[in-house]
């Protein structure tokens, strides 16, 4: 399909070309086109047409409001979230917000629980989907099925997940401890200690995101050359070794995109600490999102405190993203 | 080489049962009446399976409505965003014009800019469009997304040049070529992008969370967050309601699995 596609491509002749497309090039001299000028400013127009709607959205609900949340970081003010509770006149104040945020321990103890949480648990889910990858990168008899049932948590809410895996983490009642309790351990206090459910937390974000990563990984695996196997095979190259220098240097443009792509995720934690944990015990599952939400929205002309965490959030994933890109543009 | 052959059903059937069994120990505590549910050891299977916890969930006031106000937040936003992005894509996929570049440069760079952290000013603003507690603000605000129209432009790609340069030979409007020749040649795309856009709205939470303060207006999410908020939760109610949560998503992910594959494959990015 592609190469056929290509070849009827450079197949089409440059006039053709021009022809083909609005606004490049002009006719030639002594062709009497006799399209009018209307019509052909309209076609000029079209591709600004078709891409009107996408970029008029993005630039109102994304690139606007990023520069509005950058500038207000600058500014005491509060948001107005009912007529009848009035924000004061927003009043600048420099960089005395970013001072504010690093100044505060409470944010501090949040900010270094959301990198802690980031760097457990992307090199856990970029390891378990590697390894569902490998398990399931074979086609064999309800091969698809398999693939789809892993891939599926990934599709259903976090909000959801979280109210599964808090019923199956009940103390007292819960299918974990019970099986537990089957081979005698003692009942684990999964989500009423903090650091186990920290823990928890980080185990339930894998289990819902790792059939997602897998799948990337798995169309990685199929651009790896069978040949390079087969040549191992002929070697008497152990599969172990083969692993090691076939399949994790090629894969490594993959791995990287799926470490990327996961950061960016694992920073956003909240939708599974809200039916999860509830944010406990005490507050030790409060993350990034959630401290933010609730400068905003909960404290008086906290507005512009909670925009300069936002920034710094910002630049964190502005961080990742051009990593990102860089690890692409290397691959191609 | 052998001995890893043999390892290997084991590991898949183990693999099934640690992503299959939460699910269905969900579906199958659903089935269960309020005392079974807590009984030690616990019951795998429901003794006398009963429908009492979704009629409790149903019964709930406005459950319905609910349920009403996720489909038509889900479909509009599938809609709206497979349209503009079908649209976008095209435009960048098969023609050439001034400010190309600066125009993928914005969408670009919309792609590091996730919702999360413009929250608050997005709030603003749809403060001052009036948008602030209606369903359009949850269906506007994110229809445009970069992953939308990359999925398309890759696609659109794959149309031959030959089939739209026949068309505009015939003197066939614009318009026309793209309803007639790019829509349709473009129907995986468009499902894949229609599953994924009404699976990312349906599981929205934190959006509308902040959005929406009209209990009328509510989402199922929020529902369903606002019994987990509860400091004595209704298990058996929660329960049902999550299975009823996760049916349009699961009937979504049957019908249209192979169109999420390879949505993933071309995308290769959540939103």
């Amino acid at each position: 399909m592609s190469i056929s596609g290509k070849m009827q491509q450079e197949a089409v002749t440059p006039a053709a070309k021009a022809e083909m497309k609005p606004g490049g090039g002009n006719p030639p001299p002594g062709t009497t086109v006799r399209s009018s000028r209307r019509s052909r400013l309209a076609k000029q127009m079209f591709p600004y047409l078709l891409l009107l709607p996408t970029v008029g959205l993005l630039v109102t609900f994304c690139i606007y409001p990023l520069a509005q949340g950058l500038f207000m970081s600058l500014f005491r003010r509060g948001i107005v979230v009912t007529e009848r509770v009035p924000a004061t006149w927003p009043k600048f104040v420099g960089f005395d917000n970013f001072v504010a945020v690093f100044e505060d321990p409470e944010f501090l103890g949040v900010l270094a629980r959301t990198v802690g949480f980031v760097v457990f648990a992307v090199p856990l889910v970029t390891i378990v989907s590697l390894l569902l990858a490998l398990l399931l990168k074979k086609t064999f008899f309800g091969s698809g099925a398999v693939r789809a049932v892993v891939f599926f948590p990934a599709m259903i809410s976090l909000l959801i997940t979280g109210v599964v895996w808090k019923w199956l983490f009940g103390f007292n009642s819960g299918l974990i401890n019970y099986v537990l309790s089957l081979v005698s351990i003692e009942p684990v206090p999964w989500l009423q200690d903090a650091s186990m459910a920290q823990i928890a937390v980080v185990l339930v974000w894998v289990w819902a995101n790792a059939g997602f990563y897998m799948m990337i990984i798995i169309t990685g695996l199929t651009t790896i050359p069978e040949e390079l196997y087969e040549a191992a095979r002929i070697d008497a190259a152990s599969p172990w070794r083969a692993f090691w220098r076939i399949t994790l240097p090629l894969l490594k443009p993959t791995l990287s995109l799926v470490m990327i792509l996961a950061s960016v995720e694992a920073f956003k934690v909240y939708e599974l600490v809200v039916s999860l944990t509830g944010g406990g015990p005490g507050r030790s599952t409060v993350y990034l999102i959630q401290t933010i939400y609730e400068t905003a929205f909960r404290k008086p002309n906290a507005a512009g405190i909670a925009a300069a965490q936002s920034a710094i959030l910002f630049v964190a994933l502005l961080l990742l993203t051009i990593v990102q890109l860089r690890m692409s543009r290397e691959k191609t | 080489m052998n001995r890893a052959r043999y390892l290997r059903a084991p590991l898949i059937v183990l693999t099934l049962a640690m992503f299959l069994l939460p699910p269905l120990w969900l579906l199958a505590s659903s089935l269960k009446s309020s005392k079974a549910i807590f009984a030690w050891p616990p019951q795998l299977l429901p003794t006398s399976p009963t429908l009492e916890n979704f009629r409790a969930a149903i019964s709930q006031d406005n459950f319905g409505l609910y349920f009403q106000n996720s489909l038509f937040v889900a479909v509009a936003s599938a809609a709206l965003s497979v349209l503009i992005s079908l649209m976008a894509g095209y435009a960048l996929a098969k023609f050439r014009f001034k400010g190309e570049t600066v125009i993928f440069l914005i969408i670009m760079s919309a792609l590091m800019i996730p919702l999360q952290i413009i929250l608050i000013p997005i709030f603003i603003i749809l403060k001052e469009l009036h948008l602030l507690n209606t369903l359009w603000g949850l269906i506007l605000a994110p229809a445009a997304t970069p992953t939308g129209v990359f999925i398309m432009r890759q696609y659109i790609r794959s149309i031959p040049d030959s089939l739209l340069e026949a068309a505009r030979i015939d003197g066939t409007p614009e318009w026309r070529i793209f309803l007639r020749i790019i829509v349709p040649l473009s129907i995986p795309a468009i499902a894949a992008l229609a599953a994924f856009t009404f699976v990312w709205r349906w599981n929205d939470y934190l959006w509308p969370y902040l959005l929406i303060t009209d209990q009328s207006k509510w989402t199922v999410q929020l529902a369903l967050a606002n019994n987990v908020g509860q400091w004595d939760i209704n298990w058996p109610r929660l329960l049902a309601m999550s299975v009823l949560s996760v049916i349009p998503t699961l009937v979504l992910f049957i019908s249209l699995q192979r169109y999420f594959m390879s949505g993933l494959l071309s995308g290769a990015t959540k939103e």
